[in-house]
């Protein structure tokens, strides 16, 4: 018995010298927790989370920088749309309803045309047409939630205090998920394609009214499929002369088509395109 | 007269810790901290017991001035005096743990923290699993080019860079003595030399913000140099970081 | 006559190898039948093979068709995680899961040993050794049903607490599940056959087919093993899965994924020293109860023994974790520095002190055993050279790159790195320290050997000489090698000087065992070697040894499993539950040291109960 109690005596002490060596002999550091997922329901959000989640959808989803970005000189720079806000508003040019700088963020985004910066008005139009589309609607469409997300994003980038509340109803990233779902079947259409991909942002087609790049409704009887081809894997290749809103400028359009598609989209989206006459 | 086993053991001991304190502190100016020469002097007297126990006799003798002392009758004297000094020894030492003191507290930051494995800079996302120098390939496709590279890296590096890391890129700029931590030697071997150049491209795209929380970003002054240079630029900078050093970028050719 | 026994036991030897090693085979050929994949498995990879064979040619759209429809990685919730009240889900896997691997590692690896020593019972027809792997196996048998009790635990805690998580597993490895199932039948079969017939098996021909039994115990259970393995790599280095988790239908590809083979290598030999220390408490223990100095001999000679086998298989184990590790950073550059450079970072420094103690304790062990023969005074001088070297070494080991500070002491060193200590904390350092504590572990045992004994060849002088030069050859060249590349040049590995250091220390270890044997053949002896005749300390050094061993095992048990992060299945599926994160080292140890504790008490308590079974009335 004394060889026993011996035995676990020196046992729990090697096992006690261990565990308090690993606890108090070495300094704790605490790992991070993990990184959060944007698709985490909004109410465990942190504002610093929905910032960057505006960030994500401002750079991604949104493809709001396709036209706010320095290179094209399409649509105004954001950085400090936020304090803008205020003096935008007492434009006489101003035609909303909006009140606060986060509401005026917002009515931008819904009725582009309520208020149009100087010079990035759809041509001929006397800078009181917006060519930008409804983000909620459309090859875009936000939900209200990524609207705030995006809102949040822009005013912290201006510096100026952060008025959105992380909504608490319907989880973020609804649409999100549909949207993701779907590459995983074909397009069957032309239509269900351009409406995936998003040309309708910039370009009318395939009823779709976009009014940045170049009309695409008769595109196939000045073009030919060769032509089609290489306009949308590598656009900066030929570069259209004239857009809606200007000259038309290269780096403008995305380069990543040749990934969105399978093989088979690919060529009806060229057919398609080669027959709208 | 014969020196008993116990007072040799506690001599062997002594030799060990002044060397430590005299051969680093003294000669080399470079004392050991407190925390790991704990450690060393803590197995190193395992080590002597060890040592001075592994004989029967030898454990015997080492045990004998100890035994004496707490069973001899004659000592109770001497006993009682060795009880009370242990006794306020111990207190001393608690004491001395426990006292407020106005250091601050240790820091602990990890230097080389793990990368994520994506990034986001100049508005993009890289994975830096597969990121590679763009401007490598030149090393056997192009020499001309490549020097070129590295000489254009050399005039950003003395541009933006040296002020911090130092001419010589040894981390003793004009600047780095008003830094702690202070900036990356990059002629240690401990440094650039053990990583792969996404990590590099990850540290100065992101600078000390980009740090993750357990390397303690609110003390790294390293700017986010994605504001300030190109991307090519910082490529460059790295070739010629490689280049100046004599250092090859950590990498795991397939086997 | 004794030449037909070599042939036969060499025929033996052979076998064992081709059977009992399926690392060698999975290295040389990836999916060759040899490699003891379950035929199942096998006959299931053919027939993909085939079908994905055929529709490849075809479009991507069929292609999509032929394939079996598997689920991607699901997403989960916190909510998907159930939750029981009272219980924190991750511990309870966390202590199920480390005490089934404990276990396990036990009761596959005492068969290796045990059937070895059983052979070199039939070689040497010394009765003894035959009765000592008896006694072995015995303590494996009762290890055996708590092995098997806590794999159930460890299933019932997945399916409660992780359902979603197991179901996706299941989905990828059911076949390979089934297989592990059939596989225990089998395993326990030949065990209860190896065990119980052991005295119905024990002479002339019969003695071969009772080998033959215990070579096919250990086939199954290294498959078993190598099995389990799979699953667990697969979490850490999926493979035979796309991006999003869907299993592409190749069993083959996703049992060998990235890290099979180095895990499988790591366990095993780490298993078989771990065996050894499990066992050699056993001998302690009954040492220090043991009341007749013939029951003493007999379990000094036991703990000699399995501290032996421990040891052998604890010299290479560097080596195999050296291999692992880089595979890893092979794999992930995250993964690898989060291991080695992140927070896992300090893990490293209480590994170094661990390993240090096993190296010590091993050989404190050995200084102690020279205590077994007057013949070994001769020597005593000699070992506090040995012993100030370990220490060094050991010092050099466990010196962290990271320093920590008090802002003073940083203001001495004038920065974080100390200009001198500094250079220790990277790994050429390491290596050379530990090649070199390797080699003196190895002097040790050189020393103890020869203890006893002095050589009667004509060249025992030259055979020393050489052994010096040997031993002094590759310390000059690991030193060279490790401050050379270490310092001085750059490798595009950085760590090119790790292989050759490690054959020069291998070389020593197979060059003067050679030269021993042939000088100490015949050797006399110089005074009686008396077993038993050792300090009740050495009997402790081997519990610290067993204590050890288990709550290293623990500890890298959870480092390697804590890589992964909030990941279940790297990269592919994430750990959403509210135990994601990753928790401090001392909360693991913590941890850890519970499992520790109760598996030190199942463990003396299996050991009471041989020591009543072996009570006679």
């Amino acid at each position: 018995m004394r060889t026993f109690l011996k035995v676990v005596g020196f046992s729990f002490c090697v096992i006690l010298f261990y565990a308090l060596y690993a606890s108090y002999g070495i300094p704790q550091v605490k790992p991070e927790a993990p990184p959060v997922e944007e698709k985490l329901n909004l109410g465990s959000m942190t504002m610093d989370q929905f910032i960057a989640l505006g960030d994500k959808i401002f750079n991604g989803k949104g493809t709001c920088t396709l036209c706010h970005n320095p290179v094209g000189g399409r649509a105004p720079i954001l950085d400090s749309v936020a304090s803008m806000a205020m003096e935008h508003l007492k434009d006489p040019r101003y035609k909303g309803k909006a009140k606060t700088s986060e509401e005026y963020i917002k009515e931008s985004m819904v009725i582009p045309s309520a208020f149009v910066v100087a010079g990035f008005g759809v041509k001929g139009t006397n800078d009181t047409e917006s060519p930008m589309p409804n983000v909620t609607t459309g090859a875009i469409g936000l939900n209200e939630a990524e609207v705030d997300a995006v809102i949040a994003y822009l005013q912290k980038k201006a510096g100026q205090e952060v008025t959105v509340k992380i909504p608490t109803g319907a989880p973020a990233g609804k649409d999100e998920k549909a949207a993701e779902t779907a590459p995983a079947s074909p397009a069957k259409k032309p239509e269900e394609l351009v409406a995936k991909l998003g040309c309708g942002v910039c370009h009318k087609i395939a009823g779709q009214p976009g009014v940045l790049g170049p009309d695409l409704t008769k595109i196939g009887a000045a073009r030919k499929e060769d032509y089609i081809r290489r306009a949308v894997l590598d656009p900066d290749a030929d570069i259209a002369k004239q857009c809606p809103t200007g000259p038309c400028l290269p780096g403008v359009m995305p380069k990543d088509y040749k990934d969105k598609m399978t093989a088979g989209e690919f060529e009806m989206l060229v057919k398609f395109m080669a027959n709208s006459k | 007269m014969k020196i008993s086993r116990l007072l040799l053991a506690v001599i062997v001991i002594g030799i060990f810790y002044s060397f430590f304190k005299i051969f680093f502190g003294i000669i080399l100016k470079q004392p050991i901290p407190g925390s790991l020469f704990t450690m060393y002097m803590f197995f190193i007297i395992i080590g002597v017991l060890l040592v001075f126990s592994f004989t029967e006799q030898g454990a015997k003798e080492l045990m004998s001035p100890i035994k004496d002392l707490l069973e001899n009758p004659e000592k109770m004297m001497m006993r009682n005096v060795v009880f009370g000094i242990v006794t306020i020894f111990a207190g001393f030492i608690t004491y001395q743990q426990v006292k407020p003191s106005f250091e601050a507290p240790l820091e602990l930051r990890t230097i080389h923290p793990a990368p994520p494995s994506n990034i986001s800079a100049y508005n993009k996302s890289y994975n830096l699993l597969t990121l590679e120098n763009p401007f490598m390939k030149y090393k056997k496709e192009d020499p001309e080019k490549f020097k070129q590279l590295i000489y254009e890296g050399g005039e950003v590096y003395f541009k933006n860079c040296f002020y911090c890391h130092g001419d010589k890129l040894d981390g003793k700029g004009h600047y780095a003595h008003g830094f702690n931590p202070l900036p990356a030697n990059f002629m240690d071997v401990g440094t650039i030399a053990q990583l792969q150049e996404s990590y590099l491209f990850w540290r100065i795209a992101t600078g000390g913000p980009g740090l993750p929380k357990e390397a303690a970003p609110w003390l790294s002054s390293m700017p986010v140099w994605q504001n300030f240079l190109s991307e090519e630029e910082i490529w460059k900078v790295i070739l010629f970081l490689y280049d100046y050093t004599g250092y090859v970028p950590r990498s795991w050719e397939k086997h | 006559m004794k030449f037909s026994k070599k042939i036969t036991l060499t025929f033996f030897i052979i076998l064992f190898l081709v059977l009992a090693s399926p690392i060698i085979l999975n290295i040389t050929s990836k999916s060759s039948v040899f490699s003891l994949q379950p035929l199942s498995i096998v006959l299931a990879e053919e027939v993909k093979q085939d079908a994905a064979a055929a529709p490849a040619e075809e479009t991507a759209v069929k292609e999509d068709k032929a394939k079996p429809a598997y689920p991607p990685a699901p997403k989960l919730k916190e909510s998907d995680y159930p939750k029981v009240k009272g219980f924190n889900g991750r511990i309870v896997i966390w202590l199920a899961a480390q005490l089934h691997l404990w276990f396990a590692a036990f009761v596959l690896a005492v068969p290796i040993f045990v059937l070895i020593i059983e052979g070199i019972g039939v070689a040497t027809k010394d009765e003894r050794y035959d009765k000592m792997a008896y006694e072995f196996i015995k303590i494996s048998l009762t290890a055996y049903s708590i092995t098997a009790v806590f794999g159930g635990l460890l299933a019932f805690s997945l399916i409660v607490f992780y359902p979603d998580f197991l179901k996706y597993m299941a989905n990828i490895f059911g076949s390979t599940m089934l297989a592990y199932a059939f596989l225990f039948f089998a395993e326990s079969a030949s065990l209860y056959i190896y065990y119980y017939g052991w005295n119905w098996l024990k002479h002339g021909f019969k003695k071969w087919v009772h080998l033959t039994i215990g070579l096919i115990l250990n086939a199954v259970g290294t498959t078993l093993m190598f099995l389990a393995n799979a699953w667990v790599t697969f979490m850490m280095s999926p493979g035979g899965v796309d991006a999003a988790g869907v299993f592409q239908g190749n069993d083959w590809a996703v049992i060998h994924n990235f890290l099979w083979n180095p895990i499988n290598l790591h366990r095993f030999v780490a298993n078989v020293a771990y065996g050894g220390s499990v066992v050699g408490a056993y001998a302690a223990y009954r040492f220090l109860s043991a009341q007749t100095r013939d029951e003493k001999a007999h379990y000094d000679w036991m703990g000699y023994t399995a501290n032996f086998i421990a040891i052998a298989a604890l010299l290479p184990l560097p080596f195999a974790g050296y291999w692992l590790t880089a595979e890893i950073y092979a794999y992930s550059q995250q993964m690898g520095i989060t291991l080695m450079g992140g927070v896992f970072a300090w893990l490293f420094i209480i590994q170094a002190v661990l390993i240090g103690a096993l190296f010590l304790s091993a050989n404190y062990y050995l200084w102690c055993g020279m205590g077994r023969s007057e013949g070994a005074v001769r020597y005593n001088k000699y070992i506090k050279y040995i012993a100030f070297v370990i220490i060094a070494c050991f010092l050099v080991w466990f010196t962290p790159h990271t320093l920590v500070m008090t802002q003073a002491e940083l203001k001495a060193l004038g920065g974080p790195y100390h200009k001198y200590l500094g250079p220790l904390g990277i790994m050429p350092a390491k290596n050379t320290a530990v090649n070199i504590m390797i080699l003196f572990t190895f002097l040790s045992f050189l020393l103890y050997r020869r203890a006893n004994k002095v050589a009667t060849v004509s060249w025992a002088k030259y055979g020393n000489i050489a052994q010096t030069a040997i031993f002094a050859g590759a310390i000059i060249n690991i030193v060279f090698l490790g401050v050379y590349y270490g310092y001085f040049t750059n490798t595009v590995l950085k760590v090119g000087s790790s292989v050759p250091q490690v054959a020069s220390t291998l070389s020593v270890i197979i060059f003067c065992i050679i030269i021993d044997v042939l000088m100490f053949k015949g050797a006399k002896d110089v005074a009686p070697l008396k077993w038993g005749n050792v300090p009740d300390r050495s009997q402790y050094a081997l519990f610290l040894l067993a204590v050890s061993f288990t709550w290293l095992m623990g500890l890298m048990g959870y480092i390697r499993s804590g890589i992964r992060q909030h990941w279940h299945v790297y990269a592919i599926m994430r750990d959403n539950s509210a135990d994601a994160f990753t928790p401090t080292i001392g909360y693991s140890a913590q941890i850890v040291s519970i499992g520790v504790i109760i598996f030190m008490a199942i463990v003396i308590f299996i050991f009471w109960l041989n020591q009543i079974s072996s009570k006679k009335a």
